[in-house]
């Protein structure tokens, strides 16, 4: 007595594909179709205040143009640097935090707790506060350090090129170093004991079991971090925008601020969408970048974590 | 000489302080701006600093919700409708779509499986502000500029990727047995999944919800482009609004902070220790 | 309660074969165990009885009906788990009772069928505690507890003790054993611990690369292994094989030493053939210290290189041809590193294997 085979949708082989359906359909129409659109857009002469330019051809002209604009160059060689910075110093803190906080027996939960909450921050909320701790007239900053006796008058955190720069550093890795902190603190939760026993019978020092031994362990939970951290590097743009709102005069321009002046404030859609995929490519590869590390970390590591 | 004793006590007064100054860079931006949303204007301007509130009181709330004023500057209740239900609804879908993805990567194995997970990823990386100008060109031609749906719709896909990412975690923490053992019990495998699996996941996909929510709560670059009026305008987008008057309202403005933030308080406070584990389990053991 | 028939079952991943069509004839009632090293794919033919695994080649019958597109709730059987799979987020009860609430039973049948496998397990005074609540022998009880209240044709068992600590495997598996005794029913078990294999089964199946080695009752499978496969998996410690040459009706080891042909083996082996010699320790035991009866036997002078005293029998490591080889000692004595003892070789338990094929060259 034979039984029929069932449909080819009950099929476990094809099971899968159905339960992602869903989920490819959606990004396919939100994300990719979008993306191919503004692709060609970027190959057009389009102004939002004339649509018949959206016909017109221009070719590689947006990309020449942006790639020998002074401007352009200076907002994306800003962002880079900004990241650079922004994600060294989250690594560096955040690995210092998690230390910090491992070692501490008393109240760990609560500063584990607290700990989490920049990371749920709306970043707009993180720029208007920092907008206000930096505000040069009633910024808790300047008050704090007139008051204490350390500046005569009102720095001008906002507005100076260097120390504006600095303050959205500082918002960024305000908002993000928890991401490490919290990851690289479940590593050292995870982290196993015996082989830091067995470094220490063996004579080493501390910093040499820091060194040989918790490093090495905790590079796989770095590259979760960083590679979430990739996921939503463009996040800067709003702490940006409510700060500085990219100027005075262009001085904290990122990549992202600029794009939204020169499509929606400029209504220039061709030129920017040529330079949002000059952002795309750059997510894209530090997101690649991270992944593979991950990839590679997590083989090295086996089933060890 | 320095003894073992004195050192060892240096060195914990040392990480006290250490936390303690880590503390305060942690709590007290968000803390003035709590302060503030409590302080009269004048307080605010002050020369000197007024440190502590000396005449707290709820005005700046009541100004924004437009109670006991004539006019209503920045209509805040209908924005924090508008977050609330683009909020939920968009968690709700994501969600949906979020486990019914991640268990396939959770309990399958099929061609593609690493290209796709990469591809999903990919597609969270896209910077919210250049998504925005192809969706901003799109919506504006099928009409969901200034539409709640429209933002649902982007914040859905926003969402879709890390909740697939953390409820494949989830759902791997399961053994695949116990899904088999109910087979063998007599279950279809939907069955099995909604009396087994489903349960066991619950709280971990609670949490996915909550993170979904609070993207979608949080997101600023695409709802300041997508949205015009009080029809679809989000809360982040709101107190923008503030900004654009040409003298900024602090103490209004802290107001709506403050309102902004306490959601996202009381879920990171119920979702920490899953998210945690959520996060490092699929990451690590991928 | 039925018999379990495999023809031809053949499982691939894709292109990569993992069973090569096994044939295997499973009568009603019976305790079949499949034991071998991992990879063998003894759980994945007992998956693919289970419906767990799609059966890529050959039919499955359970009773007299082909189960090959059955999914595992249409088949009628059970199945306990290496680590048990007991549902967490219900208490033992509900566990226990979970396969006839899907099934829709009435609440009074439940109950009564609940107790009744509660009360075969000893279960009654756990009943309202969760998983995470009992000790490793006592989800081991559950497990089984939920596989035995729905009266199913057959269970399948896949490494149920290997989770156990020592002593409680041993106990459990006298539990199993008595188990199938109160409840008469088909049994499929995987293991790779032979001597689970050896003390449960009725009939005992080796497996090795995704082939059936070998199927018998256990004193069979022991007594007559087929191949050198079956002869160093089961028995421990495992037998002694020796590679060697036939010559003038003697068995010639590589270092010149000879042993004589076995006489019920003389016929099966001609003259020239590379062979390996098969012996088992409780076959190569000094002088006074063996348990065999005085039979056809070689005597050889052997030096002890370790000695392993465990009580009623002492485990002797020394070398034959420059091969290391173990011996007992029965009613043992202390022995000596560097000691030379006389052996006895009891011939005719020895075993010959062809050294090409690895076959036994007894054809019986």
């Amino acid at each position: 007595m034979a039984n029929k085979p069932p449909p080819f949708w009950q099929r476990e082989k094809y099971t899968p594909y159905i339960l992602l359906l869903p989920a490819i359909l959606t990004l396919v129409f939100v994300v990719l179709l979008p993306l191919l659109f503004s692709l060609y857009t970027s190959f057009t002469g389009y102004r939002l205040i004339r649509p018949e330019s959206l016909y017109q051809w221009v070719g590689l002209r947006n990309y020449e143009r942006i790639f020998s604009d002074g401007d352009f160059w200076s907002a994306f060689g800003r962002t880079i640097i900004f990241l650079t910075i922004a994600l060294n110093v989250e690594f560096l803190l955040g690995l210092g935090i998690a230390l910090l906080i491992n070692k501490i027996t008393w109240g760990q939960r609560t500063l584990r707790t607290i700990m989490m909450f920049p990371m749920m921050f709306s970043p707009i909320l993180v720029g208007y506060q920092f907008k206000f701790v930096f505000n040069d007239n009633i910024g808790i900053l300047n008050n704090a350090l007139q008051s204490l006796g350390l500046s005569d008058g009102a720095i001008p955190w906002l507005v100076d090129k260097y120390l504006a720069n600095f303050a959205i550093i500082f918002a960024e890795v305000w908002m993000s170093t928890s991401v490490f902190a919290i990851l690289l603190l479940a590593g050292l939760f995870a982290m196993p004991r015996d082989p830091l026993e067995a470094a220490k019978v063996d004579g080493c020092t501390p910093w040499q079991v820091f060194r040989h031994i918790t490093l090495p362990f905790l590079m796989p939970f770095v590259f979760i971090a960083m590679t979430i951290r990739s996921l939503d590097v463009a996040r800067a743009y709003d702490i940006v925008d409510v700060m500085t709102g990219g100027g005075p005069a262009g001085r904290t321009e990122l990549l992202w601020t600029l794009i939204a002046r020169t499509g929606y404030d400029n209504a220039r859609m061709g030129q920017a969408n040529a330079m949002a995929y000059v952002s795309i490519i750059l997510s894209i590869a530090f997101t690649y970048y991270f992944f593979t590390k991950l990839i590679a970390a997590r083989k090295y590591m086996g089933g060890a974590a | 000489m320095m003894n073992g004793a004195l050192k060892k006590r240096l060195g914990a007064i040392g990480l006290w302080v250490l936390t303690f100054i880590l503390m305060v860079v942690m709590c007290v931006p968000g803390l003035w701006v709590v302060l503030t949303a409590f302080r009269p204007n004048g307080e605010v301007l002050a020369k000197p600093p007024v440190w502590i509130p000396e005449n707290p009181s709820l005005l700046n709330f009541a100004k924004i919700f437009g109670v006991g004023v004539d006019q209503v500057a920045i209509p805040v209740p209908a924005y924090f409708m508008n977050s609330l239900i683009i909020a939920l609804t968009s968690t709700a879908v994501a969600l949906l779509i979020g486990m019914s993805g991640g268990y396939a990567f959770a309990r399958y194995r099929f061609k593609f499986k690493n290209g796709m997970f990469l591809g999903l990823m990919l597609s969270r990386t896209v910077p919210g502000i250049a998504l925005s100008l192809p969706v901003f060109m799109i919506w504006s031609r099928i009409g969901l500029i200034d539409a709640k749906l429209g933002l649902i719709i982007v914040y859905v896909a926003l969402n879709v990727p890390f909740t697939i990412w953390l409820i494949d975690g989830f759902f791997r923490q399961i053994p695949k047995e116990m899904s088999e053992a109910a087979q063998v019990d007599g279950c279809t495998r939907w069955q099995a999944f909604w009396k087994i699996e489903f349960p066991l996941a619950k709280s971990g996909i609670a949490s996915a919800g909550i993170f979904a929510f609070l993207t979608s709560w949080n997101e600023y670059a695409l709802a300041s482009n997508l949205t015009r009026s009080t029809d679809s305008k989000t809360l982040p987008v709101g107190l923008m609004d503030f900004t654009a008057q040409f003298t900024i309202d602090w103490a209004g403005m802290s107001a709506m902070a403050v309102i902004i933030i306490i959601p996202a308080l009381i879920l990171t406070f119920l979702v920490q220790k899953h998210l945690i584990a959520g996060l490092t389990f699929g990451g690590v053991k991928g | 309660m039925a018999e379990i028939t495999l023809k031809d079952v053949v499982k691939r991943y894709g292109k990569v074969e993992v069973v090569h069509g096994i044939n295997l004839d499973i009568a009603h009632n019976e305790f079949v165990v499949l034991v071998g090293p991992s990879g063998c794919g003894k759980s994945t033919t007992l998956r693919m009885i289970a419906g767990l695994e799609d059966i890529s080649d050959g039919t499955i019958s359970i009773g007299p009906e082909v189960v090959n597109d059955l999914p595992p709730r249409k088949r009628n059987i059970s199945m306990v788990f290496q680590n048990y799979a007991l549902y967490p987020h219900m208490s033992v009860r509900e566990n226990l009772g979970f396969g006839l609430k899907i099934a829709k039973q009435d609440a009074a049948t439940i109950k009564r069928r609940v107790d009744e496998a509660a009360d075969i397990l000893g279960l009654d005074a756990l009943m309202d505690r969760t998983p995470a609540e009992l000790s490793g022998g006592q989800r081991q009880r559950v497990a089984m507890g939920r596989a035995i209240v729905r009266h199913p044709e057959a269970f399948l068992f896949d490494e149920p003790l290997s989770n156990l600590d020592a002593k409680l495997r041993v106990q459990m598996r006298t539990e199993i054993k008595k188990l199938h005794q109160k409840v008469k029913t088909t049994v499929v078990y995987v293991t790779h611990d032979q001597v689970e294999a050896m003390t449960l089964a009725d009939r005992i199946v080796v497996m090795k690369d995704g082939h059936i080695e070998q199927v018998g009752t256990p004193m069979d499978v022991f007594n007559h292994p087929v191949n050198t496969f079956v002869a160093s998996f089961i028995g421990s410690p495992p037998m002694n094989l020796l590679p060697a040459t036939v010559q003038n009706g003697t068995v010639v080891f590589s270092d010149g030493k000879s042993v004589p042909v076995p006489a019920r083996l003389k016929d099966r082996v001609r003259e020239g053939q590379e062979v390996i010699f098969g012996l088992r320790p409780d076959d190569l035991t000094p002088v006074g210290h063996g348990i065999a009866e005085a039979g056809d036997s070689a005597r050889v002078a052997l030096d002890i290189i370790l000695s392993e005293p465990l009580g009623t029998e002492t485990i002797l490591y020394t070398t034959i041809a420059g091969q290391e080889a173990q011996g007992k000692m029965f009613g043992p004595r202390n022995v000596l590193p560097g000691e030379t003892l006389e052996f006895d070789l009891a011939m005719d338990k020895a075993h010959i294997f062809d050294a090409e094929s690895g076959k036994t060259v007894r054809l019986d």
